[in-house]
């Protein structure tokens, strides 16, 4: 008996190709918007006045706690929106990349919250009296020490974000899952031409776990030694 | 911008939420059954193979590290499908609610062996000796020394965990299982009054998970170990 069936490689195939790139890319929209909108929200969020802050902390609460698919089938299912005459329709690629980077950057807002609290009340007048002004400070002294306490966070979210691309699958974006989902559909069908035995649906969704054990796996070590080595 | 905002504002129907009342208390009481069991159950776990972790006790630490492995690095949608298409195969046929309090027991659980590992692990060993050198047997030692006090330094990340495996049974929705998301995604799809729908839904999520954190917080001041360790 061959190590991979016949029916299975070309399912494994297309999994890798069609579906694998579109979880990663749909993950690195999330996570570069993530960072971006929450290191700044986050900063913003220590300034002591207090409408503003009220208001990141609303974002960040509402965001943080609605679950991440509830989010996304809001975004998804709300009607076009014409502002102006730009047409505003959000396709299920698009509404998954933007519910996750909501949650995203409300994690990364909190963590960022915390780190920038952290660094001692010396270094901002350090650099204050260097000249810096609130933007200088923070972008030149103190968010480049927060970033030490928030790498090993931010590999974490990294891990969350891949594997909660999959709520794409709900809304019938065809990432690693909802691949692995169409083949099975596919190989039980008998539309391959292959007799797929009674086993499939195992093998397949065994291997989506597999799939997302192999990234995520070396990602949560990287998080955890980084823990160890940074913070301290 | 403004003229549309008003406009949604404006049109809002109320009698949307208000006639479909019935359909939303049973999807809450569904979300409830299912996040309630899950929550308990995942604590049971947690408790459980946390010791276990803590302790290296052998064969079953092995067991214990590759279980909390396995379902920290996979998504639990994948998971849910998992048990609900791929297990049928081995002869394991469970119902849509098995699978419901099931899964996501098993989620929150490795999640919980984590918090309760590293609480039971911040306990001083020195505590645990002095256990011992009252005559404490190792299970009494921990039932009245580690439990108590690695316990409280866990509880905050626990509940925090709890307050995921609530949110988690969102993800119910794709086995059908009529909780609180199905059924609003329902309503949205007969009605296609979809800002009304998910607002309710988002009010409902909120007010669950607005209440355990403030637990959190109330726990956090009530349970504070009274002096450094």
């Amino acid at each position: 008996m061959p190590l991979v069936p016949d029916w299975f490689r070309p399912v494994a195939e297309y999994m890798l190709r069609e579906g694998l790139p579109e979880t990663l890319r749909i993950a690195a929209i999330a996570l570069v918007a993530s960072v971006a909108i929450g290191l700044t929200l986050g900063t913003l969020m220590t300034i002591r006045f207090f409408p503003l802050r009220w208001l990141i902390r609303f974002y960040v609460e509402v965001w943080r706690g609605l679950p991440i698919l509830v989010t996304v089938l809001f975004i998804y299912w709300l009607p076009a929106y014409d502002i102006g005459s730009f047409h505003l329709q959000l396709n299920a690629y698009q509404s998954a990349a933007l519910g996750l980077s909501l949650w995203g950057s409300a994690q990364v807002a909190e963590a960022t919250r915390g780190a920038v609290q952290s660094i001692p009340k010396e270094q901002h007048e350090a650099a204050a009296a260097l000249g810096f002004g609130w933007i200088g400070r923070h972008r030149f002294v103190i968010l480049p020490q927060a970033t030490r306490r928030l790498l090993p966070p931010m590999v974490g979210l990294l891990v969350n974000i891949i594997q909660n691309t999959t709520i794409a699958f709900v809304i019938g974006v065809n990432e690693f899952l909802q691949a692995g989902t169409r083949q099975f559909e596919n190989v039980t069908s008998g539309l391959t031409g292959q007799v797929a035995p009674s086993y499939a649906p195992f093998m397949i969704f065994g291997f989506v776990m597999l799939g997302f054990f192999v990234i995520c796996f070396p990602l949560t070590r990287l998080a955890a030694y980084l823990e160890k080595r940074l913070v301290v | 911008m403004f003229d549309r905002s008003v406009h949604i504002l404006a049109s809002f129907e109320w009698s949307v939420i208000w006639d479909n009342r019935g359909l939303f208390w049973d999807g809450f009481k569904h979300t409830i059954k299912a996040g309630a069991l899950g929550f308990v159950l995942a604590y049971v776990v947690g408790l459980v193979l946390g010791a276990v972790r803590a302790h290296r006790i052998p064969v079953l630490n092995q067991v214990a590290v590759t279980y909390v492995e396995l379902i920290r690095n996979t998504p639990i949608l994948v998971q849910i499908i998992f048990l609900y298409y791929g297990l049928p195969v081995l002869g394991v046929h469970l119902e849509t609610f098995t699978v419901a309090w099931l899964s996501i027991t098993i989620w929150g659980g490795a999640f919980m062996t984590e918090n309760f590992r590293a609480g039971f692990e911040a306990v001083p060993p020195r505590l645990r000796e002095a256990g011992y050198a009252l005559g404490f047997t190792p299970l009494k030692a921990f039932l009245n020394v580690t439990l108590p006090i690695g316990g409280r330094i866990a509880l905050p990340s626990t509940i925090n965990t709890a307050i995921s495996v609530v949110k988690n049974t969102s993800l119910l929705l794709i086995i059908g299982y009529p909780e609180l998301t199905y059924v609003a995604n329902s309503i949205q799809s007969n009605t296609f009054r979809v800002f009304e729908a998910f607002s309710a839904l988002a009010v409902c999520y909120l007010t669950i998970v607005w209440a355990l954190s403030a637990l959190i917080r109330f726990l956090e001041a009530r349970l504070a170990l009274p002096e450094a360790l």
